[in-house]
């Protein structure tokens, strides 16, 4: 089964950590074809409760099929700043011409 | 009573009040510093010297009852860069200058005696005044001896032994409620003030007429629902008020933009020791305040009051920039030195981020090496005392590369970068090359819903969009910086359309205008090409748009990306 490297941030580590999830860059073995949605579902976090998930250190979407030495952080709302947006954790649109 | 600008002349120690000019009527904070400036101050002229002025401008919203308004703008050519300058700050003095009906303090010319003074400002004017017994002392001394002689609620603009050395990382610290500081921190206006010879400004708004507003009943309600969209918001709501900005360290190490070892890399192996989630914890443990206001009115309350090992004060405003600078950049991984080096750098009085770089091309340059915290804090001392080697570091960080033949030195303008590698944050790296004042990345820190929302996405990574998302920022900053506003309600405005008319909607109803959101942005517009206009006079052209050649030469891991926009490319940041 696939390992992943696994982060939670800022509000989402209280709950995790209850259950003794490791928060930060910790290895967790996930199910083959685990997704971040399906995770959430897993650990028993609300969809709202998470407003980005990094892999691999970009945001990206909540179906994508975690593969073995993926690296997945959960955000939950929260970031601040113009970073929202530069980071594509809020899929703001902005103009391309 | 009508609003008045004061004129301070140091070399002849008179003061004037004179009436505002039309053209000044509308303006406030940002758009009229660098208004004044522009007007007013030689472009060509030293930084130091007798043609230069310093501006003080409360925010057009600053003093009344809306929200997070408290905001105070320092304007003046540089120290540091040499371009134009505005620094952005809150504490008490901006609303106090408000109420007293002060639409701008323009101090200008030098003393003829080699001594220094005070400026007090109160509801008959502003009168000057020698100063001998804080002369040499750091900001908390004097900070508490200005209270004791004007009272508990006065605000106070000071310098520190930085500023009094005309150091170009020197800044002004401003008193808080509470009596701890904010900054006006960078551009090195602290070297400014010292070079007119003020220890510092107490300003006393007993007694004090208020801010006019033409239309009450519409400023009410558009402050009450400005108010709930911060409230409502999970940023400014909750996110900032439980972990500070510091909130950022994580997030940009996950997303590979956290500037490590001296921007070798974008993520730190200590970043967990010193993040939000680790600062919130001790700060809790210790008997700290995981929140507080840097001033009344403030509901965001991204502060912080930060406690040593024994549960004594240490720290407060201990900012995300502050932590990534003497953290990830300089590699210590101890949250208690950095905590000590910002109680060190708010009493010597200069610029957290300035030092940081510093003392991180101090670290390039072998001097130190990195990881080492009590090196970090000798330096940072080297600085108070003026040393020699203090004046070398308290010259900024251009000045260390140069002196010791450094390539890797991360400046634009002469300005550090800050906390978000270019490489893998693409969109602020043009920021950092564009800003009319040097690398900073408050320059493009404000969203306006109604200029965003056009296009596609960006990718960080990535160079499509980033100049038009960079440009966007950097305009509706401008204008926010004008109002006196905290920058952070921009998270609240990125998603409620309707924080973002309240803004206007409040502007309109103190000022008994009929301006729009497109007005707005037109203001915003306006200051940065009269900002621009200002730095082309002073010798500033395109070239001076760049950064450094390594952020070229070099991948940035774990992303492994370059900087790599054409000098066309960035040039048409200017295009509108």
């Amino acid at each position: 089964m696939p390992q992943i490297v696994f982060s939670a941030l800022s509000f989402l580590r209280a709950p995790l950590q209850a259950q003794g999830v490791d928060c930060c860059e910790s290895a967790m073995t996930v199910a083959e074809g685990m997704t971040p949605a399906l995770l959430l579902r897993q650990l028993g976090l609300e969809r709202e409760a998470v407003e980005a998930v990094f892999i691999n250190g970009k945001a990206g979407d909540f179906e994508t099929v975690l593969h073995d030495g993926d690296r997945l952080a959960l955000l939950p709302p929260g970031t601040p700043g113009p970073h929202r947006v530069l980071l594509r954790i809020k899929k703001q649109e902005v103009p391309t011409s | 009573m009508a609003e008045k600008i004061y004129r301070v002349n140091m070399t002849t120690l008179t003061v004037s009040a004179e009436d505002v000019p039309a053209a000044w009527a509308a303006l406030g904070g940002r758009a009229l510093t660098s208004t004044i400036v522009a007007q007013e101050v030689k472009p060509d002229c030293h930084p130091l010297g007798q043609y230069n002025k310093l501006v003080f401008a409360p925010g057009m919203l600053t003093g009344t009852a809306c929200a997070n308004s408290g905001r105070l703008s320092a304007g003046g050519k540089s120290p540091l860069t040499g371009t134009i300058k505005e620094s952005n700050a809150g504490g008490s003095a901006s609303q106090c200058l408000a109420r007293l009906n002060v639409k701008a303090i323009i101090i200008e010319g030098l003393p003829q005696k080699d001594c220094f003074y005070s400026l007090h400002v109160d509801t008959s004017g502003i009168t000057i005044a020698e100063e001998t017994e804080l002369v040499g002392k750091g900001n908390y001394e004097v900070i508490t001896a200005v209270r004791k002689r004007r009272g508990d609620k006065v605000g106070v603009l000071s310098i520190g032994p930085a500023g009094e050395m005309k150091m170009a990382l020197a800044n002004i610290s401003v008193r808080d409620p509470e009596g701890n500081m904010r900054s006006h921190g960078r551009g090195g206006l602290g070297a400014l003030m010292g070079s007119k010879k003020i220890k510092y400004i107490s300003i006393d708004d007993a007694g004090a007429p208020g801010v006019a507003i033409a239309e009450p009943e519409k400023f009410k309600e558009a402050s009450r629902v400005f108010a709930k969209c911060l409230l409502d918001h999970p940023v400014t709501g909750q996110g900032l008020k439980t972990y500070g900005t510091d909130i950022l360290v994580n997030i940009l190490h996950e997303a590979g933009g956290l500037p490590t070892q001296n921007f070798r890399t974008g993520r730190f192996d200590g970043h967990d020791k010193i993040s939000g989630e680790t600062m919130h914890d001790t700060i809790v443990e210790r008997g700290g305040k995981p929140s507080h206001g840097c001033h009344a009115g403030c509901i965001i309350q991204c502060s912080q009051v930060y406690n040593d090992k024994k549960g004594k004060y240490l720290t407060t405003g201990f900012e995300y920039e502050t932590i990534w600078g003497f953290g990830a950049d300089c590699c210590i991984d101890d949250l208690d030195s950095i905590a000590e080096a910002d109680h060190l750098m708010d009493d010597t009085g200069i610029d957290s981020i300035e030092s940081a770089v510093t003392v991180s091309v101090a670290m390039e340059a072998g001097i130190i090496p990195f990881g080492d915290g009590k090196g970090m804090l000798n330096l940072l001392s080297e600085i108070g005392k003026g040393s020699h080697l203090g004046r070398l570091l308290g010259a900024g960080a251009a000045a260390v590369g140069k002196a010791y033949g450094l390539t890797r030195v991360p400046v634009v303008k002469g300005q550090g970068i800050p906390a978000y590698d270019p490489r893998s944050v693409k969109g602020i790296g043009i920021t950092y090359a564009t800003s009319t004042m040097g690398a900073d990345h408050t320059a493009g820190y404000s969203t306006a819903t109604n200029i965003l929302k056009v296009g596609g996405f960006v990718d960080p990574l990535k160079k499509e969009g980033q100049v038009e998302l960079s440009r966007n920022l950097q305009i509706a900053t401008a204008l926010i910086d004008s109002t006196g506003l905290c920058l952070f309600v921009a998270f609240a405005v990125l998603d409620k359309p309707e924080a973002f008319n309240a803004i206007v909607d409040m502007v309109n109803a103190k000022y008994g205008s009929s301006i729009t959101g497109d007005d707005g942005i037109g203001l915003g517009k306006s200051i940065l090409k009269l900002e621009r206009g200002f730095n082309a006079a002073a010798g500033f052209t395109s070239v001076h748009d760049r950064l450094p050649e390594f952020f070229a030469d070099e991948q940035c891991p774990p992303h492994n990306t370059t900087w790599d926009f054409t000098e066309k490319e960035i040039d048409s940041f200017w295009d509108f």
